[in-house]
């Protein structure tokens, strides 16, 4: 039953995705090399915001949906080891929007996820870290902060 | 040195004036059933809102009925708000326009969705797998709110009786019912298995040990079996040390921490030292110190760190050297004594377990199993107090040493009695005619073996502070406090020797005995229940 929905709410969200999304963003579904397209896996990207130390970086995420999506909300990932406060070492974004025990709710969609987490990476919530390093030097060292962000920004330029 | 051989006697009034008052109630699953109707009705009927919405604000401050009356008639509208029980819904026009469902984005004529008093609307099948998904997560669907992105309408028991499957409103059921016990700070559930009873307890009233309708014994302080008369840290102390041989034990040792709330054992896998517990618990608190978190931050040097932590640590609080040397000197030869002695304890109320079932009707032979039972119990339980009894308490130990030899004695006594002796009269044919003066002397033995351990207990409880005063006293004579058992010296004993002149007796010419109390009559040359001759 909930596999209906969930593959139904999944086509919904790229209807609406290709009608109409923010510019610079990419979220497309997994396709296999036999071209066969995977609903429950999506490769995003993420554009830093202009104006900001991230801005030139084009983020990669992949959004894992489970059979209990959307009740449950997708695991959204950045590649191990990413630089923020609020990024697992494993990838895993920690936001509230995003946790199974108190802020998602099932209304919540796509694009609102990807515009939240763009929205974090240049306003990270210092009183949830997820990481050592990254809460660290944002707490102390500002300005290291802001070098380590621009230089991450430099490893992930536009795709086109 | 006449304390040496029987209770003190200040113990001894105390226990004629003890009553045995139950200070708490047993509740089967219909009555907390009931209880928690009366008390949804109540709260319904005064502040004249729905059931479901009663029931949600009840669970909300813990079932206290007056607390929900405090915090509603002192601000009704931030109550309101808090819980998200919504005023009065807005009235729509149903009109048969068509609007998409928030959930699956199919599109539906309005009268074909529904809403919650917020009026965000979502089609059935996605309220449906919205609150099935939720109930199968465990207790926190009973907090659930509406699946709309910050809106906190809650959701009650009336759209889950409509919208759940008959299995997920009978878990949901289920829930409310635990919750109502276990949020209750007056109510906890009989941990026997397979026992679905919970005990009401009158908090501040003294012993903590209760006995449920399914005869399990157990405290209802720490929820471990009935303890006395060691107290309930020194219990979680012992059961640690049992089972830390035990790998699993030392793995949850190891990587976990207790919940500072709720006491489920939490591992930490990564992230900061905010931690919140999972629902319904939602603790927050700090990894290091496991103090409330709203006490930290910045102050206590950020998310990564604790100030108190570090400070508490510096005063040794957290000493691990410490600990070490202290679990050398409890070397590993005087724990197995006391473990020893302890688990033999168990096996033996075991076995008295499985002969308690009523072979015969005949009522003191089964009070005197029951008694064998507790004893063997509270007798298992001097061990866990011998090991915890410091080492520089040289007369307190001495004197518990002397006081557990007798209480082991008088058990054993009772024990052959019920148990050897019975077997005789089991094996009889046809009636016996000395039956009558075994029943006596069964029935004596039970009575004094339950003096004998209530006044025990109670001097160990009272952490034997008898003692003290008598100090000097012992100090003197402590060459013959060793053996008191088989004591040559003392007073008394000197001129015992050339008759029986020397006795405790009372006006009424009966006498009790100086090695187990029991009282006499005045015609009996020895004690009639364990033969001494006084």
């Amino acid at each position: 039953m909930s596999g209906g929905i969930t593959l139904g709410r999944l086509t919904e969200e790229r209807k609406a995705w290709r009608k109409n999304h923010p510019h610079g963003f990419v979220a497309r579904p997994e396709t296999s090399s036999d071209g066969t397209v995977n609903l429950m896996v999506w490769h995003c990207l993420i554009p830093g915001k202009a104006n900001t130390d991230w801005e030139g970086g084009f983020y990669p995420l992949t959004m894992h949906f489970s059979e209990d999506y959307p009740s449950k909300p997708p695991k959204c990932k950045f590649p191990p080891n990413f630089f923020h406060p609020n990024i697992y070492p494993s990838g895993t974004v920690c936001l509230s929007i995003l946790s199974e025990d108190s802020g998602w709710r099932p209304a919540i969609s796509v694009k609102q996820v990807l515009i939240g987490i763009q929205d974090l990476l240049d306003q990270p919530n210092p009183s949830d870290p997820a990481q050592t390093d990254g809460y660290h030097l944002f707490m102390q060292q500002p300005e290291e902060y802001r070098s380590r962000v621009r230089q991450q920004a430099k490893q992930y330029p536009s795709p086109v | 040195m006449p304390f040496m051989f029987m209770i003190p006697p200040s113990l001894l009034r105390n226990s004629l004036l003890y009553v045995l008052q139950k200070n708490y109630t047993i509740l089967k699953e219909e009555d907390i059933q009931e209880r928690q109707f009366e008390d949804i009705t109540k709260i319904s009927t005064v502040l004249s809102i729905p059931r479901e919405a009663a029931c949600i604000l009840l669970r909300r401050y813990n079932w206290s009925v007056n607390n929900v009356h405090e915090e509603w008639f002192a601000d009704e509208e931030n109550v309101r708000r808090a819980v998200g029980i919504l005023e009065t819904p807005v009235v729509k026009a149903l009109n048969f326009k068509e609007v998409s469902c928030g959930i699956c984005f199919e599109r539906y004529t309005i009268n074909k969705l529904r809403t919650l008093a917020c009026s965000h609307l979502f089609c059935d099948t996605c309220w449906k797998a919205y609150i099935s998904t939720s109930i199968n997560d465990g207790p926190g669907c009973l907090v659930l709110r509406c699946p709309e992105p910050c809106c906190g309408a809650a959701l009650g028991q009336d759209m889950i009786d409509k919208l759940a499957s008959h299995e997920d409103k009978e878990k949901y059921r289920r829930y409310l019912l635990r919750s109502y016990v276990e949020d209750s700070r007056k109510i906890k559930w009989c941990p026997a298995p397979g026992c679905d009873s919970a005990v009401e307890y009158v908090v501040g009233s003294g012993s903590y040990d209760v006995t449920c309708n399914c005869s399990y014994s157990f405290c209802w302080n720490c929820a471990e079996e009935a303890h006395r008369p060691v107290d309930c840290e020194t219990v979680a102390k012992w059961v640690l040390k049992n089972s830390a041989e035990s790998e699993n034990m030392n793995w949850i040792l190891a990587n976990s921490k207790p919940c500072p709330k709720c006491k489920r054992p939490i591992e930490k896998n990564q992230g900061c030292m905010h931690m919140t517990c999972t629902p319904p618990c939602k603790f927050e608190f700090c990894w290091l110190c496991l103090g409330q978190w709203s006490e930290h931050g910045e102050r206590t040097g950020g998310f990564y760190a604790c100030n108190r932590y570090e400070a508490a640590k510096q005063e040794g609080v957290y000493d691990d050297a410490e600990r070490r040397r202290e679990m050398a000197k409890n070397s590993l030869e005087r724990y197995t004594h006391y473990y020893e002695r302890w688990a033999s304890n168990q096996s033996l109320e075991k076995l008295s377990e499985v002969h308690s079932q009523p072979e015969s009707q005949l009522k003191f032979v089964i009070e005197a199993w029951q008694q064998i039972v507790e004893c063997r119990r509270v007798l298992k339980w001097t061990y866990a107090y011998g090991y915890y009894l410091p080492e520089v308490e040289h007369t307190k130990k001495q004197f518990f040493e002397y006081l557990q030899g007798e209480a082991e004695a008088g058990l054993e006594r009772l024990h052959q009695c019920a148990e050897k002796e019975l077997m005789n009269y089991l094996n009889s044919e046809g009636p016996s005619k000395d039956f009558n003066d075994f029943r006596t002397k069964l029935a004596g033995l039970t009575s004094v073996t339950r003096n004998y351990f209530e006044n025990l207990v109670r001097a160990l409880e009272n952490g034997l502070s008898d003692v003290d005063s008598q100090a000097v006293c012992n100090k003197m004579s402590s060459k013959t406090a060793a053996g008191t058992s088989k004591s040559k010296g003392g007073r008394g004993k000197g001129s015992s020797k050339t008759g029986t002149s020397v006795r405790n007796a009372d006006d009424s010419g009966s006498w009790a005995c100086d090695k187990c109390t029991y009282m006499n009559a005045r015609s009996a040359a020895a004690c009639q229940v364990c033969n001494h001759r006084n």
